[in-house]
């Protein structure tokens, strides 16, 4: 009933965005009875939901238009477990050479200069989470990017997902994650053995979870969308064009209607989405050697080790039966340098981009198989 | 040819100028920006003013987004903040490397003297281009949500920078391929109750269009309908567009060929549904493996 009632406020409430002027000293009212249950000062209500305004969309679809992975800042609050969205930026894309301290520290002065001027303006300044423009789910440059920050934002921040190439199939595809809690733990003592893993219960699946995603345009965006989708009337000249031809002038709306979804070919989207499968179980491939080879290594390195001491242990015995004193039992691991056991994580990362692209694939195959029944004759 | 209400534009060769773009494209990025600025503004500003920045070509000038300007207005001075102008300028072509400044907008829906000044200050900016000024009329007082654009050219026998002639120019939508399914999902949102929607599956949207076509058969068929009963005229032109869908047919083709090919379709994506759906089973059984030893 809280919550139900919790929501209706909100739904009834003008988003807070209130930035206060930086000139004016700000004053803290009490909040009201009935806002208590919807605002939480420390972060206790679990987010469920994220909410994308009209102006975010459009911004990272335009990035991501425009470079293949691009990454920025959300902006906006956590309203009763729903994460509203409100602005974005784009972070520009640093080289790569530059070494990872540098780029971050780089990243964090651009994100805080942008941040002050949008105050300036009476922008949102909070720093919800991050975007990402990708074709590729699951990235551990990503994974690196969220965990780090991970402990600044309020609840760990989310994540949202852009891939630009679902365009191609008519499809805006936006998902949001945010990274859970045994992920978190795990990353923190920076161990992705397998030991961990299993402590954890640490699968592809579970670094990130999803939450639903919804999209709210303003009253002005939407009274902006209904001008460019209504069709206007047609000029004189193109009713006369119209009438004299053979073919009807284009609709006069400057947004028409799209029908890709009903386009029955696309081969090149599944093609290409086949392709990123493989590729994926290529790398795979690759990484599982990696790992199995260092196996190997740590278990040839044990075994000699274990080797060692059982001569030295006979040894010893020998000594002690022909009355000499035993020799020193050394330590041994300073004697064999036994590799730390692989992390396991690229490897799961693989996985979970593997199961992303066939996920993909599948939901492709299954309209597909929709659209081509429904387009036979009957 | 402005977005949403009427207006007469016309061109005119200002002297002077450089070349004059006969067109204005405008990203739905960029207007999104300057609605939500306008939604931020404060109680006391009449209007908000910002910068567009976008492409120059040979024929138009593409904007492709915006970013806010700090102003102030009072009756008889206006001033806009340089340094905090400078420095968005800066962050923004961080990003955006190739856009350049190609003018500035402004909601409401009057264009006044102070226009004219900000019309100088921002031509200064875009020299030798000319800057474009977007009004962006959010229908407060008119009642009509509308977008125009305009040329500034100077008036009068010596030119002051508060004299202006506002010179209007066309501007249409611009929206690249990839900007489709998003503006059609913001339309969706737009058009619920409450405007906000959750984004639809691949089956969802393919439902949608379906209906769509299905609701536009039915009119089609209506208006048939009511030109045979002679209740309306029949428009020729919209007879021979009909006549020729109608002769799109498949007849072309053999008879058996159709149904071989929708059969080897199918069994394409099942083959690759299959393997989809075999790859994500196996890594799901790996990744449990990993956890049992």
């Amino acid at each position: 009933m809280a919550t139900s009632m919790a929501a209706a406020i909100a739904a009834s409430l003008p988003a807070p965005t209130a930035a206060t002027p930086s000139s004016v000293k700000p004053t803290y009212d009490a909040i009201p009875a009935s806002m208590s249950k919807v605002i939480d000062i420390q972060a206790e209500i679990p987010i469920t939901s994220v909410q994308l305004d009209a102006m975010v969309v459009s911004k990272i679809i335009k990035h991501g238009r425009e470079s293949a992975f691009g990454t920025g800042t959300l902006l906006g609050l956590d309203f009763d477990g729903t994460v509203e969205v409100s602005n974005c930026f784009s972070l520009p894309a640093f080289p790569e050479e530059e070494d990872k301290a540098a780029k971050a520290v780089a990243q964090a002065n651009y994100q805080r200069k942008v941040i002050g001027h949008l105050r300036e303006v009476q922008g949102d300044e909070n720093a919800v989470g991050f975007y990402q423009t990708t074709t590729v789910p699951l990235r551990q440059s990503l994974v690196d990017l969220q965990a780090a920050d991970n402990a600044r934002l309020r609840q760990g921040g989310i994540l949202v997902v852009h891939d630009p190439s679902q365009a191609s199939r008519g499809i805006a595809s936006f998902r949001a994650y945010r990274l859970t809690p045994q992920f978190m733990s795990a990353y923190k003592q920076k161990k992705f053995a397998t030991q961990s893993l299993i402590e954890h219960r640490l699968t592809f699946s579970s670094i990130f979870e999803e939450l639903p995603i919804r999209i709210h345009t303003s009253a002005l965006a939407s009274a902006f969308l209904s001008m460019v989708s209504k069709p206007s009337s047609p000029t004189t000249l193109q009713s006369y064009a119209a009438r004299s031809m053979t073919t009807l002038a284009r609709p006069y709306s400057s947004l028409p209607p799209d029908f890709s979804h009903l386009d029955l070919g696309l081969p090149s989207a599944v093609t290409r989405n086949l392709e990123q499968v493989v590729e994926g179980l290529d790398s795979y491939r690759t990484e599982e050697n990696n790992v199995a080879y260092l196996t190997r290594q740590i278990a040839r390195e044990k075994t000699r080790a274990d080797a060692y001491v059982t001569t030295r242990k006979e040894e010893n015995a020998r000594r002690i039966a022909q009355g000499l004193s035993p020799l020193p039992e050394e330590d041994v691991s300073r004697l064999f340098k036994i590799p730390p056991e692989p992390s396991r994580l690229e490897s799961m990362l693989l996985l979970g981009q593997i199961d992303a692209s066939a996920k993909n694939l599948e939901e492709a195959t299954g309209t597909g198989l929709v659209r081509i029944y429904a387009a036979q004759d009957p | 040819m402005s977005l949403g209400a009427s207006s007469s534009a016309v061109h005119i060769n200002a002297p002077g100028a450089q070349r004059l773009p006969v067109a204005v494209r405008l990203d739905a990025t960029a207007v999104f920006t300057i609605l939500d600025h306008h939604l931020r503004k404060r109680d006391n500003q009449k209007r908000v003013i910002g910068t567009l920045m976008g492409i120059r070509t040979e024929s138009d000038v593409q904007v492709r987004s915006a970013f806010a300007v700090l102003h102030s207005e009072t009756a008889d001075q206006v001033a806009i903040d340089e340094e905090y102008f400078q420095n968005m300028l800066e962050v923004t072509q961080k990003v955006q490397t190739r856009e350049q400044i190609v003018g500035w907008y402004s909601t409401g829906s009057e264009l006044n003297n102070f226009s004219a000044l900000f019309q100088n200050y921002y031509a200064q900016q875009t020299g030798p281009h000319q800057a474009i000024h977007l009004l962006v009329d959010t229908g407060d007082r008119t009642k009509e949500f509308g977008i125009k654009a305009y040329l500034g050219s100077p008036m009068g026998v010596s030119a002051k920078p508060d004299n202006c002639v506002f010179v209007p120019v066309p501007v249409t939508l611009r929206q690249a391929d990839g900007e489709r399914p998003g503006l059609n999902l913001l339309r969706t949102a737009s058009e619920e109750p409450n405007h906000t929607t959750p984004v639809l599956t691949d089956l969802q949207n393919l439902e949608r269009s379906l209906l769509d076509v299905i609701s536009m058969i039915d009119r089609v068929q209506n208006y048939v309908q009511s030109v045979i009963d002679g209740d309306i005229q029949g428009d020729p032109a919209i007879g021979r567009f009909l006549l020729d869908t109608l002769n799109t047919t498949t007849e072309g083709l053999e008879k058996g060929k159709l149904e071989s090919l929708f059969n080897i379709h199918v069994q394409d994506t099942l083959m690759v549904s299959y393997l989809a759906n075999l790859v994500r089973s196996q890594a799901e059984v790996s990744s449990r493996l990993t956890l049992v030893t």
